[in-house]
């Protein structure tokens, strides 16, 4: 397999410029002929779904939610960052450009991050433009705050919302076309599979849940924007509904799938309170800017956090990483939390978790200037949690977050299937080993207004597509075998519910494949998957039946899925015998604990391409060499 | 950590035709730190053992920001605390023993898929009226090239901040839509970009409200007071004063 | 764009209506209070007053008419609101209550519908006993002739039927100005929640004076014993 990034030859500062240059337009009477399905809704869905229709294709908008403006883009935090250099720090694309591939430990391609960085301004002017109100100054001009791994102010935010604002925005313009009748909206359909006609994308097959019915639909490309596959962790601070179905279908379709060892652990979330537990909540990174993180200095120090005096306390991000402290990046920030809760330093009736302190902050800035910056964080903790982070100190622990593997594309967000473009968490393109603050949001607009719009009329001026119809035995073949499937899960009929399967697979991926991960651990972790996923098989109880909504019957189909995923993270963290960005290996590590980093052999990306599951996943490895022209690799410190 | 028993009466509905009827069921070993949504998934995983079928409801994010879950919990919606969604309510504001009733939110413009699940497309019609800014991709001007006053923005963010949960209408003895509606138009045509098209957004916005079925507001602000994010019925107010001025 | 007959035809419009009809009803209130009053002026105030209305002749008819329509429009949109409602919930909540908070919801606003149509066939029966109701002629001390209305309202409030059902319905009409007072405002200037609170206040104050201002007089008159009464000085 032949897996060509096809970047554009020439100096990085002018890689994206010089294809703009060349590429194949498609002429507005023509653009009307052509017909592309977009799957999710997220920030990479709606943007790429907007900017479609607006150039005149006919686009088909599929969501799992009751609307579009659900998609789990909604719920993040803290910002987006762009290189506006608006604060006169010193800001540039380069230094985003630099911060973000230094950021992902150096596993990701010089060339599409570095048009991300140049993205990032439009994607601030489209959306002020759009109405998104971001926090301005009192001047009327927009404000930055600072975020993790990066030592200018560059990220703009709308109070805790930013993603809320941000997908609004997006969906907005969607539905703008929606009115327009360019787009047609599907929401509460699933998508269970791709349908590849002469090698390429040409379809789907989805599950309308409200009645059950399997559907079939079929399109000149097919752009999946479907997020992140962080629920195979089952506790993760993705929304419920997210999953990796619609990529691993694609996936077992022939996508190659990259880095899906890569997993994101957000170092500020709220500590598990009980097994009931069903979901992680994230306390945004911006925290981190006014707060401290800390653990009591003794060991089995149980005071209460404001009588342990100031000599006690193990400020230990600042201690260790003195010019970056409290802003280290997420997996630095996440791999201490793990480092001092396993030397028994950590505080809470678990144990797991650390202390973020707003004490001083408050003492500096007053309690109004803390309530105005964070408030909204702040009453979300105090409700969950039951305690006054004004007057306590918030508990947090790391929770898995972001995945930065996805589906394998290459500088035209196209995966090794023609036709089949992937963006946003979905694939696996600009974050490397390790994702910072304030980049997804980034990424994810980037693709879709930016990005998508130029590549896929590169395709379809470049491809003659013959018109295929929904009788096509690819469309037969997809739909039966998803039809089989689910009959499959109802007929088992066993003992144990979805959710137990979950939670015990989400155990064996939260202690081997997790924040540090060992030979041992994850050959063990690929035993134990296999067995789980064999009596998932025998034993799941899967309740009520096909032809109507039924939830639990989505889930069953979807842990299904990550039973397999699950086995390829682990042997993807096991094939990688180095530590890099959040992928930290027990084995190569320094005494102080930071990660050894293997450019030699393990500067790559290692693609995987599914071959069957019996009994064991068959896969094989595809690896697309990172070369890096421009920086140079450099151990990464945050000292 | 106390445990407790609720005794629950949830109403059940197998499709949009199907009357309904309302079920009692008796839930032990409820914990005080478990959402109100987590309540559920302890129940439903009973049901699903015993070979029942499970309560469906509509969730997604269980952060109080994807405006997915909307039910009614003793007449209320969202339950008994306010700025707070139902998916972020916590069980520690019952005791032992107490009694919960839970309703779909009910109005004739959301129709009932099943159990406590409702079909809220209407409110995409509505912004798809005109609830958007019609700048195309890329045809934006430099960010900072109008200024915005802080105060203004700030405003239109506490209207934008609406999620869409549809409590405004399950809460509203009319049913009315006027607060998703009036956020929307007072969000976007504060803002020097949205200046544009705000005459034929209202109008066009106010038109569809009607047509999908929602009752007129009465200025009960019951729908304030249900609000996750406590959106003000000023916006209602700055809606008529809004459709004033395009009608005129 | 609608055409202004359209526009008021929607949910908004009609609001609005709603609003702008309701200040004026209440303007008329106030104008009628004040009337009302001359009662306990001098012992021909209330006389002249009626007569220079009536001497106003086709201003008189202009502004009954006017009223007349206000009135109706009010009471139509009210009505039609409160048809609407039940079409957009056809099946009712079990459990219903207010989350109390920034809630109007009161005994005052939940029966808006029923105070309403109270008033509207208490308004037939009170024009009916006053304004077409047999009345002597009297003389004023400037020696014009005028109908007696005086006279009329003291020997009407006599009767206890009179008296106690007119004090009911001008708790009805507090009630109603309670929820109406605020709504007429928010509909039409409301600009920020702070403002709310104020407002509603404001709201409540001015229809509990209104209230007490109207059933004063006939509970005064059947208690203080009509012209004997201490306030009322009759010829």
């Amino acid at each position: 397999m032949n897996l060509d990034p096809k970047i554009p030859s020439g100096p990085l500062e002018s890689k994206w410029s010089s294809y703009l240059r060349d590429v194949k337009l498609v002429s507005p009477n023509n653009k009307r002929k052509y017909k592309v399905i977009v799957v999710g809704t997220g920030l990479a869905g709606a943007s790429a779904a907007a900017s479609l229709a607006e150039l005149g294709y006919n686009v088909l908008t599929f969501c799992i939610q009751d609307s579009a403006r659900r998609a789990h883009s909604i719920a993040a935090q803290g910002g987006i960052n762009a290189a506006k250099n608006y604060q006169n720090d010193g800001d540039s694309v380069w230094r985003l450009f630099y911060d973000t591939i230094k950021g992902g430990d150096y596993r990701s391609r010089e060339a599409n991050v570095y048009r991300l960085a140049e993205n990032s301004n439009h994607i601030i002017d489209q959306a002020v433009a759009q109405g998104v109100p971001f926090g301005r100054e009192y001047g009327g001009l927009l404000d930055n705050r600072s975020f993790g791994g990066a030592q200018v102010s560059r990220t703009f935010y709308s109070r805790g919302q930013t993603g809320q604002q941000l997908l609004l925005g997006a969906y907005q313009a969607m539905m703008k076309e929606v009115h327009s009748g360019k787009i047609k909206d599907y929401p509460r359909q699933e998508m269970l599979d791709l349908v590849v006609i002469d090698g390429k994308a040409r379809g789907i097959i989805t599950r309308d849940l409200v009645s059950g019915d399997i559907k079939r639909w079929e399109a000149d490309a097919v752009v999946l924007c479907t997020g992140g596959y962080g629920n195979v962790f089952y506790l993760s601070t993705n929304a419920k509904n997210s999953n990796a179905t619609a990529a691993w279908r694609c996936h077992k379709r022939g996508a190659v799938f990259a880095n899906p060892c890569f997993v994101q652990i957000h170092p500020t979330c709220i500590p598990v309170s009980g097994d009931y537990q069903s979901k992680l909540t994230l306390m945004s990174e911006s925290l981190r800017n006014d707060g401290r993180v800390w653990v009591p200095r003794n060991k089995g120090d149980k005071r209460p956090p404001n009588e342990i005096p100031e000599d006690e306390r193990y400020y230990y991000l600042e201690e260790r990483y003195p010019s970056f402290g409290n802003l280290v990046p997420r997996d630095v920030a996440s791999r201490s939390a793990k480092l001092v809760t396993d030397d028994g330093l950590g505080v809470g009736e678990t144990g797991l978790a650390v202390y973020l302190d707003f004490r001083d902050a408050i003492k500096r800035d007053s309690r109004e200037v803390i309530e105005a910056k964070y408030g909204n964080l702040f009453d979300m903790y105090q409700n969950i949690t039951d305690e006054n982070p004004y007057e306590v100190p918030m508990r947090i622990f790391p929770a898995v977050h972001y995945t930065m593997g996805g589906l394998w594309v290459d500088y035209n967000l196209m995966s090794n299937i023609p036709g089949l473009f992937v963006t946003g968490e979905a694939n696996y393109s600009d974050h490397g080993a390790n994702r910072l603050g304030a980049s997804a949001l980034m990424q994810g607009l980037s693709d879709g207004y930016f990005i998508i719009p130029y590549t896929i009329g590169d395709y379809f001026a470049g491809e003659k597509l013959e018109k295929v119809s929904t009788d096509h035995e690819a469309f037969s073949e997809a739909a039966d075998s998803v039809s089989k499937l689910i009959d499959k899960l109802l007929s088992v009929n066993g003992e144990k519910t979805i959710i137990e399967f979950h939670r015990e697979l989400g155990k064996i991926m939260w202690d081997k494949v997790g924040i540090s991960r060992s030979k041992e651990g994850l050959e063990s972790a690929i035993e134990e998957i296999r067995k789980l996923r064999d009596e998932f098989w025998q034993n799941v109880r899967v309740p009520g039946e096909k032809n109507y909504f039924n939830k639990y019957l989505e889930f069953a189909f979807r842990v299904a899925d990550y039973f397999e995923l699950a086995e390829l993270m682990a042997i993807d963290a096991l094939d990688r015998n180095e530590s890099c960005g959040c992928h930290l290996r027990d084995e190569y590590q320094t005494d102080e604990g930071e990660a050894i980093r293997n450019d030699k052999d393990y500067a790559f990306v290692s693609a995987w391409e599914y071959l069957g599951v019996n009994g064991k996943l068959e896969t094989k490895l595809h690896k697309e060499p990172l070369n890096f022209e421009f920086v140079e690799l450099k151990q990464r410190s945050y000292k | 950590m106390s445990e407790m028993t609720i005794n629950l009466k949830i109403w059940r509905q197998k499709n949009t035709d199907d009357p309904g009827r309302f079920e009692d069921y008796k839930l032990g070993g409820v914990n005080e730190h478990m959402s109100f949504l987590e309540m559920l998934d302890v129940l439903n995983e009973d049901l699903i053992k015993k070979g029942d079928d499970p309560v469906e409801f509509d969730y997604d994010c269980r952060e109080g920001i994807c405006g997915s879950c909307n039910m009614v919990i003793n007449g209320k919606a969202h339950g008994p605390k306010h700025k707070t969604a139902a998916c972020q309510l916590h069980m520690r504001t019952y005791s032992d023993g107490d009694t919960i009733v839970i309703e779909p939110p009910r109005a004739a413009a959301f129709p009932v898929i099943r159990d406590l699940v409702v079909d809220r497309t209407a409110f995409d019609r509505i912004i798809e009226a005109g609830g958007y800014i019609s700048v195309k991709t890329g045809a934006a001007p430099e960010a900072n090239l109008i200024p915005v006053e802080q105060e203004v923005s700030n405003q239109a963010f506490d209207y934008a901040t609406c999620i869409g949960c549809g409590a405004c209408v399950a809460a509203c003895p009319n049913s009315s839509a006027s607060l998703f509606t009036g956020a929307k138009i007072a969000h976007l045509n504060r803002l020097p970009q949205g200046k544009p098209e705000r005459a034929r957004r209202t109008i066009a916005m106010v038109d569809q409200m009607e047509k999908e079925g929602f009752g007129d507001c009465s200025n009960y602000a019951e729908c304030e007071a249900v609000c996750p994010v406590g959106i003000s019925i000023a916006s209602i107010a700055e809606m008529r004063r809004e459709y004033m001025k395009a009608i005129f | 764009m609608p055409s202004l007959l359209e526009a008021f035809q929607s949910q908004v419009g009609r609001k609005i209506l709603t609003g702008i009809t309701g200040f004026l009803l209440v303007f008329f209130i106030i104008f009628h209070l004040a009337g009302n009053l001359a009662i306990f002026g001098e012992p021909d105030a209330m006389n002249s007053y009626s007569h220079f209305l009536h001497q106003l002749g086709p201003l008189l008819w202009l502004a009954r008419i006017g009223l007349l329509l206000i009135f109706v429009i009010h009471a139509w949109i009210g009505i039609s609101i409160w048809l609407k409602k039940r079409k957009a919930r056809p099946v009712d909540y079990k459990v219903y209550s207010t989350k109390g908070g920034p809630s109007k919801q009161s005994l005052s606003s939940r029966s808006m519908a029923f105070t309403g149509v109270v008033l509207l066939v208490f308004v037939v029966f009170h024009i009916n006993t006053f304004a077409l109701g047999d009345m002597a002629d009297t003389q004023l001390a400037n020696g014009t002739v005028v109908h007696d209305i005086k006279t009329l309202v003291i020997d009407t409030f006599q009767n206890p039927f009179y008296a106690f059902g007119y004090t009911f319905v001008m708790i009805l009409l507090g009630a109603h100005l309670g929820h109406g007072i605020w709504s007429a405002f928010t509909s039409l200037t409301l600009r920020s929640k702070k403002a709310s609170a104020v407002i509603y206040s404001i709201g409540v104050i001015a229809a509990i004076l209104l209230a007490v201002g109207f059933l004063f007089i006939p509970l005064y008159i059947y208690f203080g014993g009509g012209c004997e009464a201490a306030l009322i000085q009759c010829n």
